[in-house]
């Protein structure tokens, strides 16, 4: 192993080697390593390929600058070796390779570049047609970086981040750390992103005179990680920063300090985003390639690549090298690597003047040989460098593409040098991503030869070497400048500190002058020249396309960065940087500054895609009957945010499940429909504007139906509307839409300043529905309530008791065409009410259905699903609902009447119709036997001749009817009954033509008879059942913890776990965080206009939204301008709602949790960018936003406690998903105890 | 693309939190039905009412320009209000220096 004697800058542990495997070679390096130093020390000299001429490539950066560094690790392509810690047992491979990174058998193309010039592919291969994708397929598979191994899982932990600050500041170099002090110092909350495992910048590795550098940082270093409201990330680039100063980047865990690097899983990458007040980048400067001749070969690295290899990693860079610089950090460069002992044996210098006469002077005290105004011209030698070729730069300025007259031996301007490491650089330029990223704009500057700042956006501050600032004071007291503005912009009073800090850097050294070459000296003989000199290392982009790009006209560098593909690659923006521009500006003779710096874009460094997609919880909505039916084989899918059953069966088709609805009686868990209260004295207004009946004719115990329209006429919901009061109402919406109901009814009165409360009761309620002709039988057996159908007739509506006095609103219904009772009982009561179900249903031989079996059944009914049978073309009358509308009605204001009048007789729109299938078997009189012929899908076109004239919405095969029907949108003059229809289906490169014919679309039971008077059923299978107490009422969480409960005590039916075993843990749960389920206790939903004039409880409602009270027992929080939650927090039973309209119990309406221990803080930032701990704000108070996406209410009372209500259907998915998020902070469940321990300390 | 509203009840707020109501256009046109002997504001011709039914439906401006439109703050309090914006900068704007805000009407989705 070529390792140095150890430095007091390195930052590997020797005593711990690591044993990793390069492509199947066993090699050892040590803790701390990176994989590349550990390649690199092990004598690993090729990486890579590169994309397009298969050059071997190795190690040029140790920053992700480019594609030459990136290789596969366990399987997973494109890590880059500069900055992936190295782990026991990695397996890193050489990317793009065929067979060894040495020998690649592909290399040959390197010879073939003059037939690949730039922009060929797309300039060649186009004509004729098929040679595109003749070209592409073979293309493809040369060129490319990496191979995306679909066999290897993802690997590593994914987690979100989110922060607040008021300042953040990118980087941690001198000027960054000063800026966050500044700002920390005054109390502000900063947040500090460092993209390398350590703080410091580049005064990390860097000795001088024999001392380290790193000292002049430690102090302010270890200050700052002593302010409490300073946060610093290390190891956590910044990718982007976007509007109002959003800032996004990704951290990679567990390699923050010395002591515990490596332990972390390659893989376990962490997104963030930190929105901030004020905005302060020091990102420092990068290295400028310099181009030359075989500029690319592998023993070619920058500066700091050498120094870093040397001084952070003690690896022996290289033997005998070349230094061939443009600035004093190379020249400080070459000193200390030759007192490591390192053979430097010429130090050439592209600047002429400008040189630190110290350094020069040490230089040549060391006795090497140094040359000023000299660079590198060729290098070489090809998977290891023999020699280097350097010459004098004939002239000075801008002109850099100088001639020498000859390359041949050591005479007067040239210069061989055998070596095996080249430390090559043309200067530096300033780390401009994240500021352009940012929005700044830049301008060429003339000194600094740089593209300098212009204009920064608001409340961005730059500092440091980003400013060309080079001298350690001017660093850090920039950064102490942009850190006290970055406060003022966040309200701080800092003109005084400004004051005196502004005239203190005036006095230090300003920016350093920079230096002009881009490319090294060109031997005027050289045929073809700047063929092997690359501009651009990730896509093989070399001077001469450059010149082709400008010979094409695309002469401006955002232009040839698109055609040459320069800067497109890994490297994005760093390489080439703005030697694009510089090269431009040499071939097209103009000048740098006439030319913009090209837009950087995000990501400025890459993260992997698997942590932008995130740790991807499947949060979704469950109903309380979810675990019965996947006990009972239901297959789920998801219909909007629910899971559904769908099926229950292997048979698709599901005929056993509509047989037994049609002859039998079948359950359906519709809980997901919509369902709402609504009330006030303008309630009934609010339902005449959107609904297009008469909504004035609902009455109590009378299901309404009707339907909703959109502006253009469009039908978008339908359900039944229940009067339930004098201003008081109950109504349905589809499921689908039950989120936007809300919405949409506030949206549509939002001008007429109406009196009505409106609660959404969607997830409260669950809904079953029992249908069949022997529905009745069943529902008879566990309630008391008359049923009769002069009782209880078609489309009635009743309050009835069920099993052991629960109670449970029954809707008489009918949407599949049978006998059914629709069920909505509290969510909490679901359960119980479904088992007694199954019970008395028994004898019968009752069946679950999915939603597919409800699917057929309607359809043979001919009810409409809505986004089915209609769409953005068709309107209430086309679907053949306009009895719905009440047309004479132009006061209400109806959604959709106004179109709804104008349509009305308009000919040639789409209509729908029923269709029956042809079937060319001939079985066309309607027996028994299966239809064999080709069914059409859902979605078949109909044509009319060579036009398309509607589609199939729906068909299926129906048993009940013995053939093949369907719903299908046509034209009008298609839709008269007994016409013959076209139908065109391509099944990938098949086409299918059936016929059908015209049909009414009421296939089953035209009449209703069956919904109205319950035919004879099936007999009972034994005698009458014997009539048993029923069980006792209980009722049921959303959530089930996967924990084992200790102590559980029965409350008002619920099963209240006190403790779980894991509550008994050595930690204390209150040292960590738990997981409270408080869903069983009360809450209740208190809405009015003038809500101060209600006092629930006898308490005052807060004044302001945000607000919160906590009295006797019950937490008030006040939502927004009509309406408060009241939570019963306190020990002791619950009280009764009081009497009155303006409450609702929305107890079932939730899950409600508490999160309480010292970790709440960290296990919120992970799955919410709310800001719950916004420090001076009085607590507790209100949030309402989105955690992990699901709309919550969310109390902060304290540090350690927050509650949290959201939903219930989301109750498991989410309560898991957050488990699953915060486990690093050690979240877990926990038993309600633990919650009243909590509120019995905050009391005593 | 990001940026951020100012809801009345909650504060500044990420977009990704509101849904679009689309820019202020005033009250629906009243509707006049020949049958129905009603005066509307638009007058009685029902061709005219159709018009003007149809302008307030479906045409939008598309400035570039600050414009007031309404937000629905679905993710949190739910509710409406109306705020000026920029489209050409995604920034509220308020026009001519005053303060940007508007009414609330609503509540929030309770489930
Ligand atoms: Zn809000």
């Amino acid at each position: 192993m070529s390792r140095l004697p150890p430095s007091s800058t390195e930052r590997i542990d020797r005593s711990r080697t690591v044993g990793f495997r390069w492509c199947g070679r066993a090699l050892e390096g040590f803790e701390g390593d990176t994989v590349a130093s550990a390649l690199w020390g092990a004598g690993i000299r090729t990486f890579s390929r590169s994309f397009e001429y298969h050059r071997p490539r190795g190690l040029y950066d140790l920053e992700g600058e480019g594609s030459s560094q990136l290789v596969s690790i366990d399987g997973v392509p494109n890590q880059s070796a500069g900055t992936t810690p190295l782990r026991e047992g990695m397996e890193v491979g050489a990317q793009n390779v065929r067979g060894d990174p040495r020998f690649d058998v592909f290399g040959l193309l390197d010879r073939l570049d003059r037939f690949m010039p730039a922009g060929f592919y797309y300039r060649l291969f186009h004509r004729p047609a098929w040679a595109a994708r003749f070209f592409q397929e073979r293309m493809r598979g040369l060129a490319g970086l990496g191979v995306l191994r679909l066999d290897v899982p993802d690997r590593g932990a994914r987690a979100e981040r989110y922060l607040h600050a008021d300042v953040a500041v990118v980087g941690g170099g001198p000027a960054g750390i000063s800026a966050a002090l500044e700002a920390g110092r005054l109390g502000l909350r900063v947040c500090l992103f460092e993209r390398r495992p350590w703080l410091g910048g580049h005064l990390d590795w860097r000795v001088r005179d024999g001392r380290p550098l790193a000292g002049e940082v430690s102090a302010l270093a270890g200050e700052l990680e002593r302010i409490k409201s300073v946060r610093v990330f290390r190891h956590a680039p910044v990718t982007g920063i976007w509007g109002e100063n959003l800032l996004t980047g990704f951290q990679c865990p567990g390699t923050g300090s010395r002591t515990d690097s490596g332990t972390a899983a390659a893989f376990d990458e962490t997104h963030w985003e930190c929105r901030a007040r004020a905005v302060v980048v020091a990102t420092g400067s990068i290295e400028r390639p310099l181009v030359f001749e075989h500029n690319d070969r592998p023993g070619l690295m920058q500066v700091d690549t050498a120094i870093r290899l040397a001084r952070t990693y003690g690896v022996r860079p290289g033997t005998a090298a070349a230094f061939s610089v443009g600035d004093d950090l190379g020249l400080e460069a070459a000193l200390d690597l030759a007192s490591l002992g390192v053979d430097v044996r010429v130090v050439a210098d592209a600047r002429r003047e400008g040189h630190d006469q110290a350094l020069v002077a040490a230089l040549v005290g060391a006795g090497i040989d140094f040359r000023r105004g000299w660079a590198a011209s060729r290098v070489r030698g090809r998977s290891r460098m023999s020699r280097v070729e350097l010459a004098a730069r004939t002239t000075t300025g801008s002109g850099s593409g100088a001639t020498v007259g000859s390359a041949a031996g050591g005479a007067g301007d040239s210069l061989r040098v055998a070596c095996d490491l080249l430390v090559a650089s043309a200067g530096r330029q300033p780390d401009i991503g994240v500021l352009s990223c940012a929005g700044a704009r830049f301008r060429h500057g003339e000194h600094t030869r740089t593209f300098e700042l212009e204009r920064l956006p608001p409340d961005v501050f730059a500092a440091g070497g980003v400013l060309r600032l080079t001298d350690l004071e001017a660093l850090t007291s920039s950064g102490r400048i942009a850190g006290l503005e970055a406060a003022a912009a966040c309200g701080a009073d800092v003109a005084g500190a400004l004051a005196r800090e502004r005239p203190r850097l005036a006095d230090l050294p300003g920016p350093a002058r920079g230096s002009s070459i881009v490319r090294g000296p060109v031997a005027e003989r050289r045929l073809a020249p700047g063929r092997k000199a690359f501009l651009d290392f990730d896509e093989d982009g070399t001077w001469k396309n450059a010149a082709q790009s400008a010979a094409y006209a695309f002469d401006v560098p955002e232009l040839a960065k698109r055609f040459g593909n320069f800067g497109l690659g890994p490297g994005q923006y760093r390489v080439p940087g703005q030697n694009l521009a510089m090269a431009m500006a040499e071939i097209a003779g103009r000048p740098v500054g006439s030319f913009a710096a090209t837009t950087v874009r995000p990501p400025v460094i890459p993260p992997s895609l698997a942590t932008l997609a995130g740790p991807n919880h499947d949060i979704h909505k469950r109903t309380p009957l979810h675990d019965d039916q996947a006990l009972r084989g239901a297959v789920f899918r998801r219909a909007g945010p629910w899971l559904r059953a769908r099926y229950f069966s292997a048979d698709r088709e599901c005929l056993e499940e509509i047989r037994n609805v049609r002859e039998n009686v079948g359950l359906l868990d519709s809980s997901p429909l919509g369902k709402f209260r609504i009330w006030g004295p303008d309630a009934l207004r609010a339902l005449q504007r959107v609904y297009v009946s008469d909504m004035t004719r609902t009455r109590p115990g009378r299901c309404t139906y009707s339907a909703m329209c959109n502006d253009t006429g469009n039908i978008i919901d339908d359900g039944v509307v229940v009067r339930t009061g004098e201003d008081e109402f109950y109504f349905t919406t589809s499921s689908n839409r039950a989120g936007a109901t809300v919405e949409w009814l506030r949206f549509h009165t939002r001008y007429d300043g109406w009196d009505y409360n409106l609660v959404n009761l969607t997830d409260a309620f669950a809904s079953i529905n029992l249908a069949g002709p022997n529905a009745r039988g069943v529902l008879e057996k566990i309630t008391d309530a008359e049923l009769s159908d002069e009782a209880f007739p078609y489309l009635g509506c009743r309050e009835i008791e069920v099993g052991d006095g629960v109670a449970a609103r029954c809707l008489r219904l009918g949407f599949v065409g049978e006998l059914s009772y629709e069920l909505h009982v509290r969510a909490s009561h679901a359960r119980y009410v479904w088992d007694l179900l199954w019970e008395a249903g028994a004898e019968y031989g009752i069946r679950p259905f999915g939603l597919e079996a409800q699917n057929c059944l309607r359809a043979e009914k001919g009810h409409v699903i809505i986004g089915t049978e209609s769409e953005q073309r068709v309107t209430l009358l086309d679907i053949g609902m306009g009895w719905l509308w009440d047309r004479e009605d132009t006061a209400s204001g109806k959604v959709g009447a106004a179109a709804l009048r104008y349509c009305e007789g308009q000919s040639g729109r789409l209509k729908l119709v029923g269709l029956r299938v042809d079937d060319p078997a001939g079985d066309a009189g309607g027996g028994t036997a299966r239809n064999v012929a080709h069914r059409p899908a859902d979605g078949a076109l109909v044509v009319d001749g060579d036009r398309i004239a509607g589609f199939v919405c729906t068909t299926r095969h129906s048993e009940t009817l013995g053939w093949q029907y369907g719903l299908a949108l046509v034209e009008e003059r298609l839709a008269e009954r007994g016409r013959s229809l076209d139908l065109y289906e391509s099944l990938g490169r098949r086409t299918v033509r059936s016929t059908a014919t015209v049909v009414p679309p009421h296939f089953h039971d035209p009449k209703g008879q069956r919904l109205r008077i319950a035919p004879e059923g099936r007999p009972r299978r034994s005698g009458e059942a014997p009539s048993q107490p029923a069980p006792a009422a209980h009722r049921r969480s959303p959530v089930r913890f996967d924990a084992a409960p200790a102590r559980t005590e029965h409350r008002a039916g619920w099963n209240v776990v006190l403790d779980y075993e894991s509550d008994r843990a050595p930690t204390d749960v209150m040292r960590q965080a738990g997981l409270v389920d408080l869903s069983h206790r009360a809450r209740w939903d208190v809405q009015n206009r003038d809500i101060g004039t209600v006092r629930p409880f006898g308490l005052d409602v807060p004044a302001r939204p945000g607000e919160v009270a906590v009295r006797d027992g019950l937490m008030i929080n006040r939502m927004n301008g009509t309406q408060a939650s009241v939570w019963h927090v306190g020990p002791g039973a619950a009280p009764a709602m009081p009497d009155g309209p303006h409450y609702t119990d929305t107890t079932d309406s939730h899950c409600w949790l508490a999160l309480l221990g010292d970790a709440v803080p960290e296990v919120l930032e992970s799955v919410t960018g709310l800001d719950l701990f916004e420090p001076g704000r009085a607590r507790p108070f209100l949030t309402q936003g989105p955690v992990l996406h699901v709309p919550c209410q969310i109390v902060t009372w304290r540090a350690d406690a927050v509650l949290l209500a959201f939903s219930r259907g989301y109750g498991q998915t989410l309560v898991e998903a957050l488990l699953e998020s915060g486990r690093h902070a050690g979240l877990r469940p926990a038993g309600e105890r633990v919650f009243t321990d909590w509120i019995h300390a905050l009391e005593g | 693309m990001t940026f951020r509203l100012t809801c009345p009840v909650c504060g500044k707020r990420d977009v990704y939190e509101f849904t679009y109501g689309g820019p202020e256009r005033g009250p629906r046109p009243a509707e006049a039905d020949p049958g129905s002997g009603l005066e509307a504001a638009v007058g009685s011709d029902p061709a005219v009412a159709a018009e003007a039914h149809f302008r307030w439906a479906q045409f939008r401006m598309n400035r570039p320009e600050p414009q007031e439109e309404w937000w629905h703050h679905g993710a949190g309090c739910g509710v409406w209000f109306s705020t000026w914006r920029d489209p050409a900068t995604n920034r509220e704007a308020p026009p001519g220096g005053a303060e940007a805000g508007g009414h609330e009407a609503g509540g929030r989705d309770s489930s």
